[in-house]
């Protein structure tokens, strides 16, 4: 699956995404983004414009914390670190997009297409 | 290199943000572009080429400003914490001091209590300093300072005037103190002189934080207004709920007691606020 996914689908499991990131370590936006890409072979692609919207929304809500401080080059860089509220979003999140593919799959076979 | 920041200024219009806002929100697009840019170039694209892909990752910078502006809007930007520790604490201790000078009891922790209050409603303002907005910044910032100095003094000075007293009658009843003697009025005038330095430390604030004339009086009249509030409402209604008979025969008390607890010091504290009045003042007189 290396086709870059263009849907509300993509856009919808943008929470979950950025999430699992960060449930692994604090990152910058542009590491999430590329992370994110790498990770999902450019299937899922955040750019600027659609990540910091919902950084900072996710901010807004508790499920992370930002503070700016160096990265490895020396730099200052804005991280995010998930928050408890956050990781308590993960689960329900993970189950929900479990069940979305399950259905997806008794209808059309997807996953083993 | 180009300048990032300049570039991510200009095109962020986001009115929702506040002047620190915006900035960390810049730098924070800045440094995602220049990032990108540098992945491109060490791709082996020409520095025009990189720039341009660069600024791909922005295909309506009107929209991202909208969206950005709505996500970070500074009316309600309150860090986790404090949303869910320090303001329900504050809460639950103003609860807790309220019913306490309702109920007449515990004169010293009523003292306590509305001090603490005072100091953790500046202390998470300040801490939240960057995410607030100009009204918060220019007006509730520097009127929570000038009320939390001026609690402060006076439950030090309660307590130094006379530590007895203060731990068996001084509560939040403003009209206990008996002004006739000498310890009582010694406070009392000490208490009205520290207001003229409240009130500037609110109108300074204020100002600093480029406030207007308006905010620049309201922050540095702050504590009366926690004055009125305890004199004009609360002691009334205390006062009737427990059929004091004094009051009730007497009721220009009241008048008094907020003449003296909240008139006299506001007086004081617009005086403290005068001189931080002056500038807009001057600048409204050399704008045409």
């Amino acid at each position: 699956m290396t086709k870059r996914i263009r849907s509300k689908i993509a856009r919808g499991s943008a929470d979950l995404a950025i999430l699992s990131l960060l449930e692994e370590q604090p990152l910058y936006g542009f590491e999430i983004a590329r992370q994110i890409s790498e990770r999902t072979g450019g299937a899922l692609k955040f750019t600027l414009a659609s990540l910091y919207p919902l950084l900072y929304e996710m901010e807004k809500r508790g499920w992370v914390q930002a503070r700016w401080q160096a990265n490895a080059a020396g730099r200052d860089r804005r991280y995010y670190r998930l928050t408890a509220t956050g990781r308590r979003q993960l689960a329900p999140l993970r189950q929900e997009w479990r069940s979305f593919f399950q259905a997806l799959d008794d209808l059309s076979g997807v996953s083993h297409a | 290199m180009p300048d990032w920041k300049k570039l991510v200024q200009r095109r962020m219009t986001a009115p929702k943000l506040g002047d620190g806002l915006k900035e960390e929100v810049t730098a924070e697009l800045a440094a995602h572009m220049e990032e990108i840019y540098e992945e491109a170039r060490a791709k082996g694209l020409r520095p025009k080429a990189a720039m341009r892909v660069a600024l791909q990752e922005v295909e309506s910078w009107s929209d991202l400003s909208r969206d950005i502006g709505i996500t970070r809007s500074t009316e309600d930007a309150m860090t986790h914490r404090t949303k869910t520790l320090w303001l329900p604490l504050i809460a639950i201790l103003f609860v807790i001091g309220l019913a306490l000078v309702l109920l007449d009891r515990a004169p010293a922790l009523q003292q306590l209590i509305w001090t603490a209050c005072m100091a953790l409603l500046f202390c998470t303002a300040a801490s939240e300093a960057a995410n607030l907005n100009e009204r918060t910044q220019r007006l509730w910032l520097p009127g929570f300072a000038s009320m939390t100095a001026a609690s402060l003094f006076f439950f030090g000075a309660s307590m130094v005037s006379d530590p007895s007293r203060f731990t068996t009658e001084l509560g939040l009843r403003p009209q206990s103190l008996r002004l006739e003697s000498g310890p009582g009025l010694t406070f009392y005038i000490s208490w009205v002189t520290a207001h003229i330095l409240f009130g500037a430390v609110g109108a300074y604030m204020s100002r600093r934080a480029g406030g207007t004339r308006t905010a620049r009086v309201l922050a540095g009249m702050f504590p009366v207004l926690a004055m009125f509030l305890i004199c004009g409402i609360v002691i009334p209604i205390s006062a009737f709920a427990r059929h004091n008979l004094f009051v009730e025969r007497h009721p220009m008390t009241l008048v008094f007691g907020m003449m003296i607890w909240a008139g006299i010091p506001g007086i004081a504290l617009l005086a403290g606020a005068a001189p931080f009045l002056k500038e807009e003042q001057a600048a409204e007189a050399i704008a045409p």
